[in-house]
């Protein structure tokens, strides 16, 4: 499973979204390595197709997709669960898409190519 | 670099989203000052925005809150004044709301981040700069709440327990 956390430096949610994300991925039993990409520059931001810091895709799903918004160095706001906006996911909202990933990821066999 | 401890308020002559233009002599009646940089788009601001709008409201009668956007809204759309003038009204808030658009206010208090806070003292020397409080993501969770103990501080002519605190937030979009 591609697991992907990119970030841009100069907001500060990125080592926090690290840990939400290692707490998702342990709880949905997914051992993958999460990849970690710095995005410094507009022109990085628009060859990742980065929105804000913290993008996260797992399996290329990104958590909490805004295809409406501009490419650009900046943080990005989650609506938590309770309506709470956020600089960071919720771990619902992590697992979710972990759980979506994971039904990508089944090869039809019952076989997953990921786990423990 | 920021602003030093004791530094004076610098002036300014911004519109606010209420149609009146602010300066310093606004809020002369006011014996602590409560200036912070702020903006639409930081989710750090929406993630404060209650707890500095409930603040103003407990202290309105005594201090002088004033929220400073100094984003550049061809970059941040969502931080222009019209935009700015929508968030104001949806949730109501009890300050000033200024635009900054030049950004010099923002390069004069060597402001960096949104939220940032700056508490000035009756004479308007800077007495706290920093974060709202210790906890951004929990608020149920905060232990030291900088801004109020600085205000409390200040109404009681004591000095501020923390001085500086390191702001955590977006980083102010410069014009480019």
């Amino acid at each position: 499973m591609r697991v992907e956390l990119l970030y841009y430096p100069e907001c500060p949610s990125h080592e926090r979204a690290l840990e939400l994300l290692q707490e998702a991925l342990e709880a949905e039993g997914v051992a993958a390595p999460i990849e970690v990409i710095r995005i410094e520059t507009q022109a990085e931001a628009e060859a990742h197709r980065f929105i804000g810091s913290p993008t996260i895709r797992i399996e290329g799903i990104e958590v909490d997709p805004h295809p409406e918004l501009p490419y650009r160095l900046t943080c990005r706001t989650f609506v938590h669960e309770d309506g709470r906006l956020s600089p960071l996911p919720s771990l619902p909202m992590l697992r979710q898409v972990i759980r979506q990933a994971k039904e990508v990821c089944n090869d039809g066999d019952g076989n997953r190519s990921f786990g423990l | 670099m920021a602003m030093e401890i004791g530094h004076s308020a610098y002036d300014f002559s911004l519109p606010g989203v209420d149609g009146k233009t602010y300066s310093l002599q606004d809020f002369a009646d006011k014996p602590v000052l409560v200036l912070f940089f702020w903006c639409n788009h930081c989710p750090y601001v929406k993630a404060y925005e209650d707890r500095v709008i409930a603040l103003a409201k407990e202290f309105g009668d005594r201090v002088a809150f004033v929220a400073i956007n100094s984003n550049d809204p061809e970059q941040y759309p969502e931080d222009s004044f019209e935009k700015m003038k929508e968030r104001a009204q949806e949730k109501g808030y009890p300050f000033p709301y200024l635009f900054d658009a030049t950004q010099s206010v923002a390069h004069a208090y060597q402001a960096t981040r949104t939220p940032e806070f700056f508490v000035f003292d009756e004479e308007r020397e800077l007495k706290y700069h920093g974060r709202f409080d210790d906890n951004w993501e929990h608020p149920d969770q905060v232990k030291q709440e900088f801004v109020r103990d600085a205000i409390l501080a200040l109404l009681n002519n004591e000095v501020p327990h923390y001085s500086q605190t390191p702001p955590i937030g977006c980083t102010i979009k410069w014009k480019v």
